[in-house]
C-alpha cells in the first residue's frame, strides 16, 4: 500500500531536482562577469550592466527563483514526507502544484519560456496522480470507529 | 390497484386512531393539519387552458367537496386549480381572523412568536444557495410583492377557519396490500410558507403531506406495527422508512413521533435542522455533457470524489436549503398540547379524492413546479395517479420485505422451490456428466488417427460445450446449496426472535446537522450574511476600475472568495483539489494550443501503433 506513497515521494523529489536543475541552468547562463562589478567599499557588491540581453537573462533567473523557491521547498518537504513518513505531505504537494501552475500560467504570460511547458505537463500529471483514488485512499486512510466497525444486530422487539 | 383491498370504515377508524402519530412542530409554525373541507368551501375553482387566460369555474363561497368532484374532464393541457381568497377582498373578515389568530392558543404569542432561523443558517450552505436565496428575494421584489405577501391570504384564511372551529385533523385511509395493512395519514395544510417564513426554497398554496404506518396481521387477526414511512419532499424508497424497533423512531405508546419542518412540512424522525437538497432538472444537452465528463474523470482517469458528490445524478443539479424540524413548538397527538380531532375517513373512497385531479391551490406555471400547489392525495400534479396511492408498499421500498407473519412461510416456500430446482439440476448434471464421460472416451479412442481427425475435432468441440454446461450446472447447484443453507440459518435466527439490523436498508439517512455546524462562529456567520453582496460589489469595482487586468483581477478575486469560503466551511482540501483541477485544465489547453500539431501527430501515431499492435497480436495467435 505504501509503495504508491513512496513512488509519489520519488516523483515529487524528481520534480524538485528538475526545477533546481532549471534554476541552476538559468543562473549559469547569466554572464556574471559583465554584471558583477566589485565596488571599492569592502563587503559590498554592485550589480550593474548595460547589456540588455544579459539583463534579461539575469531578470529571468531572479524571477524563476522568486516564483519557484517556495513551491520547491514545499515539494521537497512533501516528497520527503511521502518517502520517509509514508502518508504525510499530500496537502503540501497539492499546494505546491497549484503555485507552480499559477506561476507558469499567469506570471510568464505571453513570454512563456520553453521550460514552462514541460513544467505544466509534469504538474498536470502530478495533479491527476495526487487526486487519483488509489493515492487519496492511501493518504486519507483512517481507522474505523468502533461504531462503524461493529455490525448492528437487534434482538426481538 | 389489483393487489389492493380497502378496509371497512369502522376497522379503518379504529386502526387509525390506535396508531395515530404524535406530531411535533417547530416554534413559529403558522399552519397546522386541518380538515380540507372548510378550505375547499372558502376557495374558488379555476381552470387554465393552454394559451388562454385563467377562467373562474366556481366562485368562492359556492364550492364544496361534492361540487369539486363533479368537474368534468377538460381539454389536454388544461389545469384545474383552487385559489384562496385575497384578504383584501374580505377586509373585515380578515381583520377579525387576524385578531382571532392573535388570541388563538395554537399560537399564543402570535405575531411575536415568529420563526427564528438561528445564527448559522446561511453559514451552513454554500455560495450557490446564498445566491439562490438572494435571487428569490429579488424575484419577490420584481413581482412587486413584499416577501411573505403571498402567504398573507393563507394566514388570514387559516385564522378564519380556526375562529370558526378550531381543529387538528388528519385524513385517514387504510388499505391492504401484499400482506400489509397500510394506515395512511394524510395531513392537509392550508399553505406551505417555507420560503416566506423560513427562508426556504418555495411557497405554495395548500400542502398535502403523509405518514404511513405498515402493520402485519397474525393468523389470529392481531395486528402489530412493523414499519413507518414519513414523507419528506420528493423522497421515496428504502431511506424513507424506519422499522418499529429502530432507536431513531421515537414512540409514545403505540404512537410514532414525527417532527414536522417549519414551512415545508417535511416530516422527519429526529428533531433537528436538516440540509435539504432540492433538485432541479438540467437541460438534456447539459446532462449528456455532464455524464460524459464525469465518466471520463471518475472512470477513465480514476479520479477521487467524495461519496456524496460521486453519487449525485447527472440529470439534475441540486441546491441545498435548511429544513427546521426542531420540535420545540406545538405538539399534536394523544396526550399532547392538542389532541387530534376525529379524522376525516377516506374509507370508502370519497369522490373528491378520486374524481378531482386538479391542484389544491394556485397554479403559478412555475417551470420547476415548486411554487405550484400540489394535487390531492391520489394524484401527481400531471394528473397521473401517485405511487404512494396505488403502491404504498413499493413507495416505501417494502415490496421486497415480507411481513413478520409471512417471513417463515416465505422461507419455507423458497426452500421447497430451491430443493425442487436442485433435484432437477442434479438429474440434469448426472445425465450431462455421463454424456461428457462418454464423449471423453470417444475422443480418446479417435485421437491421433488421421482418418478420424474430423470426427475427433467435432468430439472435442462437443466436449468443450458440454463441459461448460456442466460447469454452469455445478455452479448453480453450489449457489443453491449455499442459499439453502443461508435460508435455513436465517429461519433459525428468526425463530429465536433475532431480527436483522433495523437500519441495514438505509443507504442515505437524512441526519440533522450537528451542533457544531449549527453554531458556526460569529465571523463565519457574518461572512455568510455579507458574502454575496461583497462578491457582487467587488466584481463591479473590478469591472469599473481594473479593465486593463480584468481577467487576472477576476480570477484572483474569485479565488480569494472561494478560499475564504472554503476555510469557513472547513473544505480547504476540496478547494485545493478544485483549484488544481481547474489549473490542470487550463494548463492542458495551453499545451494543446502551443503543441497543437505535435499533439495531433502524436495522437495519430498512438492510434496507428495501437492498430499495428492489435493486428500483430492477431497474427501471432
Amino acid at each position: 500500500m505504501y509503495r504508491q506513497a513512496r513512488l509519489l515521494g520519488v516523483l515529487l523529489i524528481l520534480q524538485v531536482v528538475a526545477m533546481v536543475g532549471i534554476g541552476v541552468w538559468l543562473f549559469a547562463s547569466v554572464d556574471w562577469d559583465t554584471i558583477v562589478n566589485l565596488s571599492n567599499k569592502p563587503g559590498q557588491i554592485r550589480l550593474q550592466t548595460t547589456d540588455k540581453s544579459v539583463a534579461k537573462d539575469f531578470k529571468r533567473a531572479i524571477l524563476f527563483a522568486v516564483y519557484f523557491f517556495a513551491p520547491v521547498v514545499l515539494l521537497l518537504l512533501a516528497g520527503l514526507g511521502f518517502v520517509l513518513l509514508r502518508r504525510r505531505g499530500w496537502m503540501l504537494a497539492s499546494v505546491a502544484q497549484a503555485l507552480i501552475m499559477l506561476s507558469c500560467l499567469f506570471f510568464y504570460g505571453a513570454s512563456r519560456p520553453w521550460f514552462a511547458y514541460p513544467m505544466i505537463a509534469y504538474c498536470i500529471l502530478m495533479i491527476l496522480l495526487l487526486n487519483s483514488r488509489s493515492v487519496r485512499a492511501v493518504v486519507q486512510r483512517r481507522q474505523l470507529t468502533p461504531a462503524e466497525a461493529k455490525p448492528e444486530i437487534a434482538h426481538g422487539e | 390497484m389489483a393487489n389492493e383491498e380497502s378496509v371497512d370504515a369502522r376497522t379503518a377508524e379504529a386502526l387509525l386512531r390506535r396508531f395515530e402519530p404524535v406530531i411535533r412542530f417547530t416554534k413559529g409554525e403558522w399552519f397546522y393539519p386541518m380538515d380540507c373541507e372548510p378550505y375547499v368551501d372558502a376557495c374558488s375553482l379555476w381552470v387554465r387552458r393552454p394559451g388562454e387566460d385563467a377562467l373562474c369555474v366556481v366562485p368562492a363561497g359556492e364550492l364544496t367537496l361534492e361540487r369539486l368532484a363533479q368537474q368534468p374532464e377538460d381539454t389536454t393541457g388544461a389545469v384545474h386549480y383552487l385559489k384562496i381568497p385575497n384578504p383584501k377582498e374580505d377586509e373585515n373578515q380578515g381583520r377579525r381572523a387576524r385578531r382571532r389568530a392573535r388570541r388563538s392558543h395554537t399560537n399564543p404569542d402570535w405575531p411575536r412568536e415568529t420563526f427564528r432561523a438561528g445564527r448559522g443558517r446561511l453559514a451552513r450552505v454554500g455560495y450557490i444557495s446564498r445566491l439562490a436565496d438572494a435571487l428569490f428575494s429579488l424575484v419577490l421584489l420584481a413581482r412587486g410583492r413584499v416577501p411573505g405577501g403571498d402567504v398573507e391570504g393563507g394566514r388570514v384564511l387559516y385564522g378564519r377557519f380556526m375562529e370558526k372551529e378550531e381543529h387538528f385533523r388528519y385524513h385517514g385511509h387504510v388499505v391492504r396490500q401484499d400482506g400489509w395493512i397500510v394506515l395512511r395519514y394524510w395531513l392537509f395544510y392550508a399553505f406551505n410558507d417555507w420560503r416566506s417564513n423560513v427562508f426556504g426554497a418555495n411557497d405554495h398554496e395548500a400542502d398535502w403531506e403523509k405518514i404511513f404506518v405498515f402493520l402485519s396481521e397474525s393468523e389470529s387477526g392481531e395486528v402489530r406495527p412493523e414499519w413507518v414511512a414519513y414523507a419528506a419532499h420528493e423522497e421515496t424508497g428504502d431511506d424513507l422508512r424506519r422499522r418499529w424497533d429502530d432507536p431513531e423512531l421515537e414512540k409514545i405508546g403505540e404512537h410514532p413521533v414525527a417532527y414536522v419542518c417549519a414551512g415545508s412540512h417535511a416530516t422527519r424522525y429526529s428533531r433537528g435542522e436538516y440540509l435539504t437538497e432540492l433538485a432541479f432538472p438540467l437541460p438534456r444537452a447539459f446532462a449528456v455533457v455532464r455524464r460524459v465528463v464525469r465518466r471520463f474523470w471518475y472512470v477513465t482517469l480514476r479520479q477521487y470524489a467524495d461519496e456524496d458528490y460521486r453519487e449525485k445524478p447527472y440529470e439534475q443539479f441540486t441546491i441545498p436549503f435548511v429544513d427546521y424540524g426542531r420540535g420545540d413548538g406545538l405538539s399534536v397527538g394523544p396526550g399532547q398540547d392538542m389532541e387530534w380531532d376525529p379524522p376525516r375517513l377516506m374509507n370508502p373512497l370519497p369522490s373528491w379524492v378520486s374524481r378531482y385531479r386538479g391542484l389544491w391551490g394556485l397554479y403559478t406555471q412555475d417551470p420547476f413546479k415548486g411554487e405550484d400547489a400540489p394535487a390531492g392525495p391520489m394524484y401527481n400534479r400531471d394528473k397521473t395517479i401517485s405511487r404512494e396511492w396505488f403502491d404504498p408498499v413499493g413507495w416505501a421500498g417494502l415490496d421486497k420485505v415480507p411481513t413478520r407473519t409471512e417471513q417463515l412461510g416465505v422461507i419455507t416456500g423458497r426452500q421447497a422451490e430451491i430443493e425442487e430446482r436442485r433435484d432437477l439440476l442434479r438429474s440434469e448434471l448426472l445425465e450431462k456428466s455421463s454424456r461428457l464421460k462418454a464423449l471423453g472416451m470417444d475422443a480418446e479412442a479417435t485421437r491421433d488417427q488421421s482418418h478420424l481427425s474430423k470426427l475427433h475435432e467435432n468430439q472435442m468441440r462437443h466436449i468443450d460445450e458440454l463441459s461448460k454446461e456442466v460447469e454452469t450446472l455445478r455452479a448453480q447447484l453450489s449457489d443453491d446449496e449455499v442459499l439453502a443453507e443461508s435460508l435455513k440459518d436465517h429461519a433459525e435466527r428468526l425463530k429465536d426472535g433475532e431480527r436483522p439490523p433495523a437500519r441495514a436498508h438505509i443507504v442515505h439517512p437524512a441526519r440533522p446537522v450537528s451542533e457544531a455546524e449549527t453554531h458556526a462562529g460569529r465571523v463565519a456567520q457574518l461572512w455568510a450574511s455579507i458574502s454575496i453582496a461583497v462578491v457582487l460589489v467587488t466584481l463591479i469595482l473590478i469591472i469599473a476600475y481594473e479593465r486593463q487586468q480584468l481577467l487576472s483581477a477576476l480570477v484572483f478575486a474569485i479565488a480569494m472568495f472561494a478560499f475564504i469560503e472554503a476555510g469557513f466551511r472547513r473544505r480547504l482540501t476540496r478547494f485545493i483539489v478544485s483549484v488544481n483541477v481547474a489549473l490542470a485544465i487550463v494548463g492542458a489547453l495551453v499545451i494543446l494550443e502551443h503543441y497543437f500539431w505535435g499533439v495531433i501527430i502524436l495522437a495519430v501515431l498512438a492510434v496507428g501503433l495501437y492498430i499495428l499492435w492489435e493486428n500483430l497480436r492477431e497474427l501471432g495467435r
